[in-house]
């Protein structure tokens, strides 16, 4: 403390480095920053990231095509469909072929099932952080629901590698649809027993609002992607503008923000919750009948009761399990929307079974500098909140 | 725009710049030198019927196996938000310099893809504010991304082996 000429105490500024994580419980894995702290007021973030780290687009350098599938699983894991979509989609455009109209439903559906539970373990932690025990256990309970519906259709509660070359891995049963449509006539209500719990609650809002903001020009420069990019205004749905897997047969909202604080993503996500709700409930009335892989057996596994009787079939059975699918010389990228925004592969062929070069553009990796920027000026109580609204996956980060 | 649009345009306004340009199975895709990726960068973001304001990625890749010149070659996707189109620029470099420009003074988005090109392909970003590792860590020796680099190897553990291992780290590896 020094003393002014004015006679007033005047504080010097001494600022304290905080360390957080990497083992904190709302970095949501194994994220660690470090604050430089004047007070209670953030002054710096320094983000550290790469505690995580796989190997995982190394690895694929070594791996056939079919064997990319299940480690893309695990980069985004709490929306495998996602990462499987866009894998696929890369490579099926470098192959040049189209899968059945059937097989792209039942792709929508997982993708949106899956966004669906992304969404709600979000809002669990992402409340949990915040003090609300109760939403936590509430969103809990319905991804277990859609954790046994992944489990009936692929047999694997999460890391599905449902979504496989040229289509899916097995067709639905009608059982499966009928308990599908079951929870998604059970869902909205659920949905709004969360928003009764936050969204009116003043301590939630005292929380949230105007905390973390990102104008819409900041959010464009510094790659956000996603509902937080939505959230500050941007009218950017990949689903939107750029339809793959027949999104541009079904009718939804692409909900969007003013504010961009947290309060908005809160807002713009549980929307997307009830948007996915809606499009699962479209395909599940137009799935149409058919195929549910190509009919290609250089791509995709020929039928497995043909193998007695066909000897080409066995052949191609024999040459795929063996050597796998080889796709043209060149280089692409395709995004899709996943649940925390654009998730795109950059697959580079040489002509080969095996890939030589396999990029993730990761959503939450390119917004951790962004959300670090968020915090600058912000109270050390608010930083859970912000980390929370961005909804990363440390999967994804480091791959 | 369509890609053929953007090519178009683009060709007419920074011709000489540009080395060839193709509509690679639907998208626009530029090649260009690395001593002109900074002013075609900011060119595409400013001009305002192109409006590029989106940096999707940048990604390195490594054609060591294909024996073609350059070796090294880092990809930038930009997306417009108002346009709703997309462009693809392909920047070749040599193994001796793999130097390339920062553009993370026109994307703030640039600066963490720029650090993991340095982490993990050796390129040195000029004109990064804090070009750093980021991934692997701080004490790390090689850059695992290049195709040189070994997919497994262990650690020396023991001294008897330790030439043995140390040839077989620097040799180029079977990789499949």
């Amino acid at each position: 403390m020094t003393v002014t000429e004015q006679g007033l105490l005047e504080r010097e500024k001494d600022s304290m480095t905080l360390n957080m994580g990497p083992q904190h419980p709302s970095t949501h894995g194994v994220f660690r920053v470090v604050l430089e702290m004047d007070g209670e007021l953030v002054d710096s973030a320094e983000p550290h990231i790469g505690f995580l780290h796989t190997g995982i687009e190394k690895t694929s350098e070594a791996k056939r095509y079919v064997h990319v599938i299940p480690m893309t699983d695990r980069l985004d894991y709490l929306s495998p469909p996602g990462n499987n979509l866009a894998f696929c989609l890369t490579v099926e455009k470098l192959l040049q072929t189209n899968v059945p109209e059937r097989a792209n439903y039942l792709r929508v559906i997982m993708c949106e099932l899956a966004r669906m539970a992304s969404h709600l373990v979000w809002l669990a932690t992402h409340a949990l952080d915040i003090g609300a025990m109760t939403v936590f256990l509430y969103c809990w309970r319905e991804r277990e629901m859609i954790l046994d519906l992944n489990e009936e259709i692929s047999g694997v509660r999460m890391m599905t590698s449902y979504i496989r070359l040229g289509g899916v891995a097995q067709d639905s049963t009608p059982g499966w649809l009928q308990s599908v449509r079951k929870f998604i006539e059970y869902f909205p209500a659920k949905i709004d027993e969360y928003e009764r719990l936050l969204t009116r609650n003043p301590i939630w809002m005292d929380r949230t609002q105007n905390i973390g903001v990102m104008s819409r020009e900041e959010a464009i420069n510094w790659s956000m992607s996603g509902p937080v990019l939505r959230a500050s205004g941007v009218n950017w749905d990949l689903r939107k503008q750029r339809p793959y897997s027949g999104y541009e047969n079904f009718e939804f909202e692409v909900p969007t923000g003013k504010n961009g604080d947290i309060y908005d993503r809160y807002l713009v996500r549980v929307a997307e919750l009830r948007q996915s709700r809606e499009i699962v409930k479209q395909a599940l009335k137009k799935l149409p009948e058919g195929p549910y892989k190509v009919d290609d057996n250089k791509i995709s596994l020929p039928n497995r009761k043909t193998l007695k009787s066909s000897m080409e079939a066995l052949i191609h059975h024999f040459k795929l399990v063996s050597e796998g699918v080889s796709v043209p010389k060149g280089e692409t990228y395709v995004p899709v929307e996943g649940p925390r925004g654009e998730v795109g592969f950059y697959i580079v062929s040489d002509g080969s079974n095996v890939p030589s070069r396999v990029k993730l553009r990761a959503p939450s990796f390119m917004a951790i500098p962004g959300m670090c920027k968020m915090m600058e000026g912000c109270f050390i109580a608010d930083v859970v909140g912000i980390i929370g609204s961005i909804d990363i996956v440390m999967g994804e980060v480091d791959r | 725009m369509t890609s053929e649009e953007i090519i178009e345009k683009v060709k007419a306004d920074q011709g000489e710049a540009i080395d060839s340009s193709e509509v690679n199975l639907g998208d626009a895709v530029i090649f260009i030198g690395k001593e002109s990726i900074h002013e075609i960068a900011e060119y595409l973001k400013k001009d305002p019927c192109l409006d590029f304001d989106y940096l999707s990625q940048i990604t390195g890749a490594d054609y060591l196996n294909e024996d073609r010149e350059p070796r090294f070659e880092v990809v930038y996707e930009l997306h417009s938000m108002e346009k709703n189109h997309s462009i693809r620029i392909r920047v070749g470099l040599d193994e001796e310099d793999p130097t390339i420009p920062t553009v993370s003074d026109l994307w703030k988005g640039a600066l963490y893809p720029e650090r993991e090109l340095f982490d993990m392909f050796g390129f040195n970003v000029e004109g990064h504010p804090n070009l750093s590792r980021l991934i692997m860590p701080e004490e790390w020796e090689g850059n695992p991304l290049r195709k040189d680099y070994p997919l497994t190897i262990e650690d020396v553990t023991f001294t008897h082996n330790r030439e043995f291992k140390q040839d077989l780290v620097k040799s180029k590896p079977p990789t499949r």
